[in-house]
């Protein structure tokens, strides 16, 4: 009884990672419990009903789990929560959705009382349709999400085993000239296509575009790709067309300024989700060919009539890609029932110790302002309190000297204002990209980044999402979506790309101290500092002085 | 049944019931007075007051209460039985004709033991005897069916039945007939009780009457037949196989069912206490380290419980007990259900750990033996706790529920004691000691062994079962057992604390002295603190999560509270360093920090009134001068002063010592000293108050003039001589009987005359009046008041008396 494990009463797991068992219970507990907190010395896992269906899912039994709980824990385990999983599990398959050679889609029950109880709610019974034999009923086979999601509100999650339409097939292959998958997206792959459908979870600057190159290479079937803007689409594509099979002609792009449809099409979620006179008219994309895989880059983000849509979707394969399952809007599930259960989960800071993405050295920039900034924002109004104390003149100016002290690295400078990043911009004599950046011009400054060309780029949130900047090394952040802890995520992925030459990123966060900014950023941090980056916190003035001194 | 008395026949036995007691060794007298106890409560005088005492129905139901099952049945065999009966005959009755069980033979001298060790059966081996009042207990009777489902003998069940019907019966049994009703019932037993005879009977009977037969066979015995019975009915009927019970009821006499079950008065005799087949064998050292860890579980959530009660307890109920809203409250704060916050509260409560205080708004609060308590270590505060538990007569499970008048049971509230709550527990908890070390059993194996060892009385889930799931259920959350299984320390708690807080003191993990401080704002304690430690951390930090280990989270309200309980940032850092085995992570000094420097930045204080100037050499004089040291001065700036007295005071004061000064509103006007011009609020100016009253105007006139009249008329009306006694009494008013104020009420209705009447009003106030009736009714009279000059309801019972008036002409 000297495990690196202790279970906690709420069912959260406390793992001590210097603990030479550490890593055993680590790859033990991960399959059914998330990661919560990684901290540098305990790490935090915490058993939900969605994990414990996970990773019956994928294959595991109570016994394991309660086994690896067992063997691992520190102090002895309390029964009841024993207990308590043992049940959870038990839900899980009870509820079987199948091909019927005859009915087509069924819902078949291995426990008759449960299929009564369901049978019974009000929210199942519009979703089937005859009674089949007392185990089996008829489900209208476009409602195989709709009865999913309902029953896993209910409590008893279905397992779908009524498999997937193959799709139209085209060759896709991996392209492997000089480059490989890593390990672990080969792992994300196979797990992936193992499974069927669900989601990977990998940090950003992991690699996930390989991870679905990977899978459409075993889907060897059309595609459709979702992506959150425009810019992402042409990276996709871009990359796709590098590490692949696929040329030019075969990859579409479906978004408001070009309507293509091609054997591989990627599309946003901004085009899909306008809606014209109460209508969604780009619905048809769904049906316009016959889709071999459904891909969903950065999951955690996907609005909710994409979720309507992809209940409609259930027997197409679907493969989530997200560096979080964390969603601000609390729809985790919608994502197990939909999309599918979490196949393939790798923490930051295991793969940064691989070295496949950057480390990186996260400082919270602490600025006092002046006497007269700090009058002003005492007397501003609730509403614009964040705008003035996230702006001041006084941050700017802690900005150009971190930017100078980095001079020569590529650096990006990111925030949420744009009159603040435009005077940043003309005071550090750098171009901005923000919303109303066109895409080619967008792009055209990005290439010169990558080049080196231009060494600093001011960019709004526009640049938050799944632009490849691998030779970022710098990113200061001075302003953000108030306490957005995926956004802070996000910003900080964008230095994580492996450099070059090897050396550690830097990602500074300018704060106004005593002020709701220094409130909003405790917040954001809190999901780095819990994926075990820790925050550094240096006041601006020994900064400033350092770099006069230096 | 013949006898009055308990006595025996002839014979070399004893007769009665002291007789035999009075033969018995002293160690079975012993015997029979420990196991009925009550029987001593007073000490009686002599053996026949014992046996007479042995004998009444409250202890007797309450030693049957205590039979096992087979002891018991074999008590309801001999109810059944022919008294006296002999062994043989009971022997028969329990195996049947075809034994089939060998354990039923072995145990029945067990079964006859126990009966007459507890003085319920007597007499000699070929005689036992069932004492009286256990056979009226356990006799079947329409109301009372036997457990063994026999309904009344055929003498019995024929009691009553006319000669004639008798007759027909026996002859069309096949039977001779005689005309002695007493010899027909004897040969009509006597066939049902002769197994060939009566075999060959119901050869004949038709299929259906056999079905009919199998329905009864096992009890009840009784059925219902219409007035015109179908014909197989009609063949049982008329063979004394169904005897009838009254109009449409009959019944399935004793002998023939004993004949149809093949002599045995028990379906199914279960001569042996089921066996307590064990469910699962864990390891016992896994057994004793999980029941280890609950113990400390439950150790650390009675002392929560008790430290949230320490500050803020909640409100006594008026009726006792804790509020329903106080209880959600604490299951929340346990992070547990409100059937465990009962027991945690209600173990604390037993424990002597928490009380009500007793103030005018009574509150629950922990006791000052719960401060020794914490100062025990933590094996002796289990054994403790789980001593109580084992005594304790209050039953948490029970909360919720309703009592007898429909309240709702609260926690910590009356009506909780179980009296039998300690022996069931104590039961349960010697029965899995008889398990090998970590076997357990399931609740229902345990149940049919307790239900076995003490028969309920009713089939439903009585009180017993219901304290011995949730005795299983509380051990279980106290760390007596787990899994099931009884552990080393709970084995141990059964002979005495002291061995089992031995056994129990290496299972507990031990108290930390250090925590793991992290970046990200939190402290994980990987075990339990010691307790200076986990008090001042729980007050710097909030506590995220429990169990095992606890995890803290610093927040700037958390340190903010650190602060406020008098620390200094230095004090927190130090304290930080010294128990973290990592440095301090630099966020969390910065919080730390922070939130220091900003701490009391603002001074928040008490005055009664304040004094500015914007010389501050004038204040600096005033404040050095002796006079004004009543006024509790203080500077709390170069032009302010803070005063304690009220601004008038000050002001004088101020006067008095040679200044001017003027005093300020609170918008900061000075405020003129001019007197005030004072105005009242609005007001009426005072009516005329003239000498005499005012000058009547005719109306009122009228009205006064006829009032007077009818006064007059009242009074002065010359009443007809009462007949039997003085109408008017000392005070005046007429006296009648009711029954003649009713009669001279309704009279002077249909006459329309007016009478005179005594009456009280509801105040007592007796008056006179005169009335002339119009209506009586619903005890009511209505009438006209001549007095009061209008139509009045008077009830009856009101009116003292009633007189005619003498003359109708007033």
């Amino acid at each position: 009884m000297n495990g690196p494990l202790i279970v906690q009463s709420d069912k959260t797991l406390l793992l001590e990672v210097d603990h030479e068992q550490a890593d055993a219970c680590r790859r033990a507990i991960a399959s059914f419990a998330e990661l919560e907190r990684a901290p540098e010395h305990i790490h935090t896992y915490r058993v939900t009903p969605l994990g414990l269906w996970n990773a019956r899912a994928a294959g595991h039994d109570a016994e394991q789990v309660v086994d690896a709980l067992v063997t691992h824990s520190r102090y002895p385990v309390p029964h009841a929560l024993l207990v308590d999983i043992a049940e959870t599990m038990a839900r899980y398959g009870r509820l079987r959705l199948l091909k019927h050679p005859v009915h087509g889609l069924v819902l078949e029950s291995s426990d008759r009382p449960v299929l009564e109880e369901i049978l019974r709610s009000k929210k199942v019974q519009p979703l089937v349709g005859a009674r089949i034999d007392p185990d089996t009923v008829a489900v209208h086979p476009s409602e195989r999400g709709q009865i999913k999601q309902t029953l896993l509100k209910l409590g008893w999650p279905a397992e779908d085993l009524a498999g997937y339409v193959d799709g139209e097939a085209h060759p896709i292959e991996l392209d492997e000239d000089g480059w490989a998958l890593r390990p672990y997206q080969r792992q994300a792959v196979e797990g992936f296509w193992h499974g069927g459908s669900g989601v990977v979870v990998l940090p950003c600057g992991a690699g996930k575009t390989l991870v679905g190159a990977g899978a459409m290479a075993m889907a060897k079937a059309t595609t459709l790709i979702l992506v959150t803007n425009t810019v992402s689409a042409r990276q996709w594509k871009h990359e796709l067309v590098k590490r692949t099979s696929l040329t030019e002609d075969e990859i579409g792009e479906y978004s408001g300024t070009r309507k293509e449809i091609r054997p591989v099409t990627i599309a946003t979620y901004q085009v899909l989700t306008t809606k014209r006179k109460g209508v969604y008219p780009h619905l048809e994309l769904f049906d316009s060919r016959d889709w071999g895989l459904v891909l969903y880059d950065e999951v955690h983000l996907l609005p909710a009539p994409v979720f309507k849509f992809t209940a409609d979707l259930q027997a197409r394969r679907r493969l989530g890609l997200t560096a979080t399952l964390v969603r601000e809007d609390g729809r985790e599930s919608d994502v197990f029932s939909l999309i599918g259960p979490k196949r393939f989960d790798a923490p930051w800071k295991e793969i940064e110790a691989q070295g496949y993405i950057a480390p990186a050295d996260c400082v919270e920039v602490r600025v006092n302002l002046t006497d007269g900034e700090r009058l002003a924002y005492a007397t501003a109004e609730t509403e614009e309190k964040y705008r003035f104390c996230a702006t001041t003149a006084t941050k700017r100016k802690v900005t150009e000297a971190l930017v100078r002290k980095h001079r020569g690295e590529q650096t990006l400078v990111i925030g949420q204002y744009i009159d603040q990043l435009d005077e940043l911009g003309e005071h550090l004599g750098a171009p901005v990209i923000k919303g109303e950046t066109t895409n080619a011009q967008r792009e055209k400054l990005f290439d010169a980044f990558r080049a080196g060309e231009l060494s600093v780029l001011v960019v709004s949130k526009v640049a938050n999402f799944s632009i490849d900047l691998p030779e970022a090394t710098v990113a200061i952040q001075v302003s953000g979506t108030f306490g957005s802890r995926q956004e802070e995520a996000q910003r900080l992925g964008r230095v994580l790309r492996p450099k070059a030459d090897g050396h550690e990123a830097r990602f500074y966060s300018v704060v106004a101290r005593d002020t709701v900014d220094q409130d909003f950023a405790a917040h954001r941090q809190r999901f780095l500092a819990e994926q075990g980056y820790a925050y550094r916190i240096v006041d601006a003035d020994s900064l400033l002085a350092g770099d006069e001194a230096g | 049944m013949t006898t009055s008395r308990e006595t025996g026949g002839t014979g070399t036995g004893p007769r009665t019931l002291a007789e035999e007691l009075r033969t018995r060794p002293d160690e079975d007298l012993a015997g029979l007075l420990h196991a009925r106890p009550d029987l001593l409560n007073p000490v009686p005088g002599d053996l026949t007051q014992l046996a007479t005492r042995a004998a009444t129905r409250a202890s007797v139901a309450r030693a049957l209460d205590r039979l096992d099952r087979f002891a018991l049945q074999t008590a309801e065999a001999l109810a059944v039985a022919p008294d006296p009966c002999p062994y043989g005959t009971l022997a028969a009755l329990m195996t049947g004709d075809q034994p089939d069980d060998p354990a039923v033979a072995a145990q029945l001298p067990r079964a006859v033991a126990t009966l007459r060790g507890q003085a319920l059966v007597w007499g000699a081996e070929d005689r036992l005897r069932l004492v009286r009042t256990v056979r009226e207990l356990l006799a079947p009777s329409a109301a009372h069916p036997s457990p063994t489902g026999l309904g009344p003998t055929v003498a019995e069940a024929t009691t009553g039945m006319s000669p004639g019907r008798l007759q027909q019966i026996i002859t069309t049994a096949g039977l001779p007939g005689t005309h002695d009703p007493v010899s027909a019932v004897a040969s009509l037993t006597a066939l049902f009780e002769d197994r060939t005879r009566m075999a060959a009977l119901l050869e004949g009977a038709p299929s259906e009457a056999v079905g009919v037969l199998d329905r009864l066979l096992w009890g009840p015995p009784y059925g219902t037949v219409t007035a015109d019975p179908a014909p197989h009915l009609r063949w049982l009927l008329d063979r004394g196989l169904l005897l009838s019970t009254g109009p449409g009821g009959v019944v399935l006499p004793r002998e023939a069912a004993l004949h149809l079950r093949a002599g045995r008065a028990h379906r199914t005799p279960e001569p042996l206490a089921p066996e307590l087949a064990p469910l699962a064998e864990h390891s016992a050292r896994l057994v004793d380290a999980t029941a280890g860890g609950q113990a400390h579980i439950a150790l650390s959530t009675v002392e929560d419980l008790l430290a949230e009660w320490e500050t803020a307890g909640p409100l006594v109920l008026r009726a006792g007990g804790l509020s329903v809203r106080d209880l959600k409250r604490t299951a929340a704060a346990l992070d547990t259900t409100e059937a465990g916050a009962a027991f945690w509260t209600e173990l604390a409560y037993a424990a002597g750990l928490l009380a009500s205080d007793g103030d005018v708004d009574e509150r629950y609060a922990p006791t000052p033996a719960y401060d020794e308590w914490l100062r025990l270590p933590a094996e002796r505060r289990w054994t403790h706790l789980a001593t109580a538990w084992l005594a304790t007569t209050r039953t948490p499970g029970l909360v919720g529920d309703r009592d007898a008048k429909g309240r709702t049971l609260a926690a910590l509230g009356p009506g909780l004691d179980r009296s039998p709550a300690p022996e069931v527990r104590r039961r349960v908890l010697d029965l899995l000691a008889e398990l090998p070390p970590g076997a357990s059993v399931s609740a229902d194996t345990l149940l049919a062994r307790l239900h076995w060892e003490r028969p309920p009385r009713t089939t439903g889930d009585d009180l017993r079962t219901r304290l011995a799931r949730w005795a299983l259920e509380d051990a279980e959350q106290l760390g007596v057992t787990s899994r099931g299984a009884l552990c080393a320390h709970g084995r141990a708690l059964l002979a005495g604390p002291a061995e089992a807080a031995a056994l129990l003191a290496p299972l507990l993990p031990q108290p930390l002295d250090h925590v793991l401080l992290q970046a990200d704002l939190t402290a994980v304690a990987p075990g339990p603190l010691h307790r200076p430690l986990a008090q001042t951390l729980a007050v710097l930090a909030d506590v995220e999560s429990k169990g095992g280990a606890t995890v803290y989270r610093f927040t700037p309200e958390s340190v903010r509270r650190a602060l406020d309980a008098g620390q200094t940032a230095a004090d927190l850092t130090a304290f930080l360093t010294a128990h973290s085995r990592t440095p301090v992570p630099q966020p969390l000094a910065y919080l730390v920090d922070d939130v220091a420097r900003r701490h009391g930045h603002l001074r928040v204080g008490a005055a009664s009134s304040y004094l500015r100037c914007d010389d501050e050499a004038v204040l600096a004089e005033i404040l050095a001068d002796r006079r004004s040291a009543p006024l509790r001065l203080r500077r709390l700036a170069g032009t302010v002063l803070a005063a304690q007295a009220a601004p008038d005071i000050l002001l004088e004061t101020l006067r008095a010592m040679g200044y001017a000064p003027a005093a300020e509103s609170a918008e900061g006007d000075v405020l003129v000293t001019r007197a005030d011009v004072r105005r009242t609020p609005q007001r009426t100016a005072p009516a005329p108050v003239p000498e005499g009253p005012p000058i009547p105007d005719s109306t009122l006139l009228g009205a006064a003039v006829r009032a007077i009249r009818a006064g007059d008329l009242a009074a002065t009306a010359e009443r007809k001589p009462p007949a039997e006694q003085p109408a008017t009494s000392a005070s005046g008013l007429p006296r009648t009987t009711s029954a003649d104020t009713l009669a001279t009420v309704q009279a002077a209705v249909l006459t329309g005359a007016a009478v005179w009447i005594g009456y009280v009003n509801a105040d007592g106030a007796a008056s006179q009046r005169v009335i002339a009736p119009i209506r009586v009714e619903g005890g009511f009279v209505t009438a006209y008041d001549h007095t009061a000059d209008e139509v009045r309801t008077y009830p009856l019972h009101r009116i003292t008396g009633v007189a005619e008036l003498a003359d109708e002409s007033a």
